[in-house]
């Protein structure tokens, strides 16, 4: 019993802690002019996020879905024969959780030539 | 807790001063006076100060500048017409006094709360964009490779509008640049420089204005370094050679669609400080003209 109850407190605590230092934490009451990039007047075109847009996003994303598969696949076949269908349920399961991934990527067009 | 508030009311009054027409000398006036601080982000300033006639083609950009200040906040017109009504004028030749009272109030804000540009996701969720290399997050796109003007390699093109009202530009000027990094690819002259008269092309003032920005305090002794570091062939040690001898320039510079692309911004910025204000405002009037 104990063994559940330890973490779960923990958890329980952690979220509490991160609750209330969202709620003490310093809050911005900047308006939205406030918050523009000072530029004596004048406005940007382009976006802010821009210095920290992660190109490599998408191909990270790729990487992972199609190539990290692989790397735990060639285990997976040598042991296939003695576990049987065990294994393939297993990697059925964990197939299906990388093809949402691809899915995601497919909806934001990183497979359209750019 | 009075002598406390007294103690802060003898402090400095960090002010942000914006030079309309004929306004630049009066401020580079206000530098020596003791009892305010002249700074160079509205996010640093208690008082706007606006000195000096404003067109009110500029009055959004203005506004834009009396939000940034962060609240409290004050502001003076000085020998200026209000463009909105917050503050008050002042038509005097001191306007300590009004940055005093200034200094007390509060104004409430000008602009409304809203976001410049506003959320356009282009899902049924208000979600993304088109692709995950570009979008638009908050209706203004990511910027997006271009070539880069110096090598050839692809950079982030940063597109924003400069000015009126920067301090380390002539004030008036309204820049629409693109920048890669900090070398600027184009520029686009939106609304020239102010009328300065005569007292904006003083010699020590030119020449204060051009040390300021190089962080060098105007102080001869130092002045001579201060042009072993300017660029070789720009004319800039020329120009602030002749400011510092007291001598006048009166070069025409090239037209800025021209002459700044290519520059790395501190040096279009020295390099735009190191002419006259007639000088800049007469180019830039040329090329509104044709």
């Amino acid at each position: 019993m104990t063994g559940i109850a330890m973490p779960l407190i923990l958890v329980l605590l952690a979220i509490a802690f991160a609750v209330t230092m969202q709620r003490i934490g310093a809050k911005t009451e900047a308006t939205w002019p406030r918050r523009a990039p000072f530029l004596g007047g004048g406005l940007p075109e382009t976006h802010a996020w821009q210095r920290f847009h992660v190109r490599y996003y998408p191909m990270t994303l790729l990487f992972i879905a199609f190539e990290m598969e692989m790397m735990f696949m060639y285990p997976w076949a040598v042991v296939y024969v003695e576990t049987g269908i065990v294994a393939l349920a297993e990697m059925g399961m964990f197939l299906g959780i990388l093809s949402v991934g691809i899915l995601y990527g497919w909806r934001e067009g990183v497979f359209r030539w750019q | 807790m009075n002598w406390l508030s007294a103690l802060a009311r003898g402090a400095e009054i960090p002010v942000f001063a914006v030079a309309g027409a004929q306004g630049l000398a009066p401020v580079e006036g206000l530098r020596r006076r003791p009892g305010l601080r002249l700074v160079d982000s509205p996010r640093h300033a208690r008082v706007l100060l606006v000195a000096g006639a404003v067109d009110a083609a500029h009055k959004t950009a203005l506004e834009r500048l009396h939000a940034q200040l962060p609240p409290p906040r004050g502001t003076v017109w000085w020998q200026a017409a209000p463009l909105f009504a917050r503050g008050e004028a002042v038509a005097g030749n001191d306007p300590l006094p009004a940055i005093r009272a200034a200094a007390e109030a509060s104004d409430p804000d000008q602009r409304p709360d809203v976001p410049p540009h506003p959320w356009q996701g282009m899902g049924p969720h208000g979600q993304g964009g088109r692709g995950m290399m570009g979008g638009n997050p908050y209706g203004r796109p990511m910027a997006m490779t271009a070539e880069d003007i110096r090598d050839g390699l692809e950079l982030d093109a940063y597109s924003a509008r400069f000015g009126p009202f920067l301090p380390m530009l002539p004030p008036g000027l309204a820049l629409d640049l693109t920048l890669q990094g900090d070398v600027i690819v184009s520029v686009t002259v939106v609304s020239p420089p102010f009328e300065q008269g005569v007292q904006g092309d003083a010699p020590d003032l030119c020449a204060a204005r051009m040390l300021r920005l190089m962080g060098i305090g105007p102080r001869a002794a130092r002045a001579r370094g201060a042009l072993m570091v300017l660029p070789k062939g720009s004319g800039m040690r020329r120009r602030l050679a002749a400011w510092l001898r007291g001598g006048t320039v009166a070069e025409t510079p090239e037209p800025l669609s021209e002459a700044l692309p290519g520059l790395e911004w501190a040096e279009a910025v020295l390099w735009l400080a190191s002419f006259p204000p007639s000088q800049l405002r007469a180019v830039c009037m040329e090329r509104q003209a044709a």
